[in-house]
């Protein structure tokens, strides 16, 4: 299989496929009149329309403060990061982080830990903030922190920091003379609520990821993604492509991994519950701890929105979000065939860009859920962990996971980024505000298909952007 | 080079088949076809002088009701401006009618959403707008007065660890603080990137007004005697918050009115902001109306069809009412401390046929379940009579049948609520949840007419892929390259 792969990357394009233009496959939906990340399939069954709005119903509608009247919906916090998964994954897409520095981070999280291992979580979570910054409080002198007249009043649980950046600059030389700016976020943590991080607190900054044709990545074999992984790099072409074994919560036993930053969740349902669990503090089957760490006494204390299950979201309505998540639709492709994207893509091919942003899956078959299955998929991401070097490292292990691996993510929908979320933001910490620069930032294992692009002709490096903007 | 590798990509078909196998394998292969490229509804003949006429109606409905929200936010101002003056049951009842007829002409406007018209964007292109400061819900109930805890709960009953004791919560709260009520209570934590709970808006004020609908048990006897009664007391159903909250000798009810005048006054400069992007020569509305070909034509209407479409299906369908009848939660409902979900419902649905029709017929101002405030009325053009020039005969009668049946829906909801004393919030509670029950009816209708409502879209080719946009192989913006 990867011997096929040297042979068909790099120099050899292949011709075009008209199914190309359709990311999702029969699933793909309409750009127009609003791009958005956050539509359901185009071939869901009109009978399940309203379960998917019932579940986005949970995803975008906010949590409130325990308690109250709505108790299907109370239980946020008491520490958090947002009210709605939606208030972060912007309209299904990505969330931002802040370019103007004094501004504070709030669509994006800081992962947190020391060096170790653990089985089940991954890491070994900080002792006192615990795997996350929770940067919101349902204290009402910190809902009302802006007041003046609101520092009389008891701050309990006082949220656990505010997060800043600071950005650095260097600058990029092509082979050409031509260059570029490129910046970098500095962490810039500050107003910690309970004393100091750990003397050796690994951190990582990520971004909200955008959340569109989940399902349908959920639905890819795992042999097809295992067949596309070279651990070792026996083939030597200097690209490995490793799968993170992770937790599993439901089954109680180690998978591979297919979502986040760092494919640290197996499955859609991991990944939701998690999601839930740690940025809106709700509990829920998979994870029914608040999110307070022992050290957080008054956290621990405060009434929770737990119904007779035993849980803020029960299982029925965890599966109606998670049924959301499966459903979500990826936009046609615009100017697919026009002839500057053309040459694009052929460049894409030849520069060695799609032995990890591979184009096409088809889904597996499943009886359950026929519009998911068979289909053929244009994701453009081989879903494998990659050695992307220093300049991206977080130097924050994750189960399987280096400091310096990342998930290849989905190129689909990328020129539609910026339409759906405002910001156009890319990369795990949303460093790169074009798709040029996040080319450049790319290292390691990249390292060769980077030199490649860096080595085009100016005009065919926009050609290439070009083609990366049509998916 | 550039020339070899152009015949390379047109011909080398061969490495097509390789990289099916090192795209992950599988043989099924859909080729693009199916659904995408079935988008064969026959065409709706396009009339650029009717597109015209049908968005400016849009427009004008936009206004009048927005207008009428505004008149109805001051009205409920005056009523809460009464009552602090004078404090009695009555006035608070008063007060309670003027909300609930505020929230008549509001609840036609929410069809304006999911388009970024004012309501959701100040520019027509940031997600900037309002809405969430007018409508947002749930409330963070919580943080703003007293709320209960404890057995009235229920199923949700909310647990309290014991050593929870030397805490002052949730006793603290915006009404019992020292917090400074004042408009700066609301513009300072009011914005998109604080994440804060809902302390502004409608149903803050509804809250304040009715307080709490503790009742969890559909059948008890308490609560059928909160529950509107066959006399049509509107009053009766929903939260029951004391006059005594509100009264001189308690030491909170200053705070309370403070806190009422403050929302209430945001509410209508909010509103009043909404209102004015619709109005004549706002660049909105201009921007809206002004339409110089086809394209933008089609764009506009399918904003229309857009704010349309998700209101039925998404927002209505799905994310007020499925929601509720599955998160088996008994105020998961829209307008949870008045028990007026069932206008809610009514409301947003008119709002859809407002919008296909071209007609708003006004709104009611005595509760009684007509619409007796026509002053502001509008009669225009609408799709009906964009279909109908037309002759599109057979859909506009297909769209007309399934606005019907919502409206059958929302009707026996209403009724249900107004008549036989059983609200929305025990509609959701049945058991059964079977055909027989008039939500789960209306959601069926509403998807139906939503799908009908795509096919509209499609007949009038509004999705129509830009593929082909760019006709040559230059670029423009690299005037250098040889093309």
């Amino acid at each position: 299989m990867c011997l096929m792969l040297v042979g068909c990357g790099y120099s050899t394009v292949p011709d075009i496929d008209s199914a190309e233009r359709y990311p999702a496959g029969d699933g793909s939906v309409d750009f127009k009149p609003l791009a958005r990340f956050d539509r359901p399939l185009a071939n869901m069954p009109l009978e399940e329309k309203s379960a998917f709005y019932a579940g986005r119903a949970l995803a975008v509608q906010p949590w409130v403060k325990a308690p109250t009247a709505t108790d299907a919906r109370d239980g946020l916090g008491p520490l958090y990061n947002a009210r709605a998964c939606l208030a972060c994954h912007v309209n299904g897409g990505k969330g931002s982080v802040p370019i103007t520095e004094g501004q504070p981070v709030s669509t994006a999280i800081v992962r947190l830990s020391i060096p170790g291992k653990n089985l089940q979580q991954g890491v070994l979570v900080e002792p006192v903030y615990g795997d996350q910054l929770q940067t919101q409080s349902v204290s009402l002198a910190h809902q009302l922190r802006h007041l003046p007249s609101a520092s009389n009043l008891t701050d309990e649980p006082t949220a656990e920091a505010v997060v800043y950046l600071k950005w650095s600059a260097q600058s990029f030389t092509y082979p050409d003379r031509q260059q570029i700016t490129l910046r970098k976020p500095v962490l810039d943590i500050r107003s910690l609520g309970y004393g100091s991080l750990h003397s050796q607190t690994l951190s990582s900054l990520r971004l909200a990821p955008a959340i569109h044709g989940a399902g349908l990545l959920e639905a890819i074999n795992q042999a097809d993604i295992d067949a596309l992984a070279d651990a070792d790099d026996a083939n030597k072409d200097g690209i490995s492509g490793r799968v993170n074994r992770v937790w599993d919560a439901a089954t109680k036993t180690s998978r591979a991994g297919r979502f986040g930053h760092k494919a640290t969740r197996p499955d859609l349902a991991m990944t939701v519950a998690a999601a839930f669990a740690n940025d809106i503090g709700i509990s829920n089957p998979l994870f029914p701890q608040q999110p307070c760490t022992s050290a957080q006494i008054v956290c621990t204390q405060l009434p929770d929105g737990n119904n007779s299950e035993g849980f803020e979201l029960p299982q029925a309505l965890l599966d109606l979000v998670v049924n959301f998540n499966r459903n979500l639709a990826v936009p046609k492709r615009r100017q697919a065939s026009a002839p500057l994207t053309l040459k694009g893509r052929a460049l894409f091919y030849q520069s060695g860009c799609v032995t990890c942003h591979q184009p096409r899956f088809v889904t597996a078959e499943k009886a359950a859920l026929p519009h998911l299955s068979k289909q053929t998929i244009w994701p453009y991401s081989d879903l494998l962990l990659h050695d992307m070097g220093p300049g991206l490292a977080d130097d924050r292990p994750d189960f399987a996971a280096s400091g310096s691996e990342w998930r290849t993510p989905p190129l689909w929908g990328l020129g539609l980024s910026q339409a759906v979320n405002g910001s156009g933001q890319l990369l795990h910490d949303g460093r790169a505000q074009t798709v040029e620069e996040a080319i450049i930032w790319h290292g390691g294992e990249a390292s060769k298909a980077q030199q490649a692009f860096a080595a085009l002709s100016r005009i065919e490096r926009s050609q290439l952007i070009k083609f990366v903007e049509s998916l | 080079m550039k020339q070899v590798l152009f015949q390379k990509l047109l011909t080398f078909s061969a490495a097509a088949i390789l990289l099916s196998a090192c795209g992950g394998g599988g043989n099924g292969d859909n080729g693009g076809k199916g659904s995408v490229e079935d988008e064969l509804a026959s065409e709706i003949p396009f009339n650029l002088q009717n597109a015209q006429k049908l968005l400016k109606t849009n427009a004008d409905i936009a206004y009048a009701t927005y207008s009428d929200s505004v008149d109805t936010a001051v009205d409920l101002k005056n009523a809460i401006t009464a009552f602090e003056g004078d404090r009695s049951q009555d006035n608070l009842d008063a007060a309670k009618r003027a909300w609930l007829i505020a929230r008549e002409p509001y609840g036609q406007t929410e069809v304006y959403r999911f388009r970024l018209s004012p309501i959701d964007s100040t520019d027509y292109q940031s997600e900037d707008g309002p809405e969430g400061e007018i409508n947002a819900w749930p409330l963070g109930e919580a943080l703003i007065d007293y709320v209960s805890r404890g057995s009235d709960f229920g199923d949700g009953e909310v647990s309290v660890s014991s050593h929870s004791t030397g805490l002052n919560y949730p006793t603290e709260n915006i009404i019992n603080s020292s917090i400074t009520i004042d408009d700066a209570l609301l513009s300072t934590s009011a914005s998109a990137n604080d994440e804060h709970d809902v302390i502004a808006g409608y149903h803050a004020i509804e809250f304040m007004l009715w307080g709490q609908d503790l009742n969890l048990d559909s059948s008890a006897d308490t609560e059928n005697s909160r529950e509107m009664s066959t006399s049509g007391n509107v009053l009766n159903s929903g939260g029951h918050r004391p006059l005594a909250d509100f009264t001189a000798d308690n030491p909170l009810a200053q705070r309370r009115f403070d806190y009422l005048n403050v929302v209430v006054n945001k509410l209508i400069s909010d509103l009043r902001a909404v209102r004015e992007g619709w109005s004549e020569g706002a660049a909105y509305r201009t921007a809206f109306t002004r339409i110089n070909n086809e394209a933008e034509a089609k764009q506009k209407l399918s904003e229309i069809l857009t704010g349309m479409g998700t209101l039925s299906e998404g927002e209505l369908a799905g994310e007020r009412m499925q929601i509720a009848f599955s998160s088996n939660s008994q105020e998961d409902e829209h307008s949870c401390f008045s028990d007026n979900t069932h206008r809610d419902i009514w409301l947003n649905a008119e709002g859809v046929s407002n919008s296909y029709y071209g007609d708003y017929a006004g709104y009611d101002n005595t509760l009684n379940g007509t619409d007796n405030e026509i002053t502001r009325a509008v009669k225009g053009y609408g799709f009906d009579d964009y279909l109908a020039d037309s002759g599109e005969v057979e859909l506009a009668q297909a769209i007309e049948a399934a606005l019907d049946k919502t409206e059958e829906g929302y009707r026996e909801i209403d009724a249900s609520a107004r008549v036989h004393g059983v609200p929305v919030d025990r509609l959701i509670m049945d058991e059964n949840r079977n055909a027989a029950n008039p939500m789960y009816k209306t959601i069926i209708a509403l998807n139906e007419q939503s799908a009908l409502i795509a096919d509209l879209a499609e007949g009038l080719k509004i999705e129509k892929d830009v593929v082909e946009e760019e006709a040559s192989g230059c670029d423009t913006s690299v005037p250098t390259e040889s093309c």
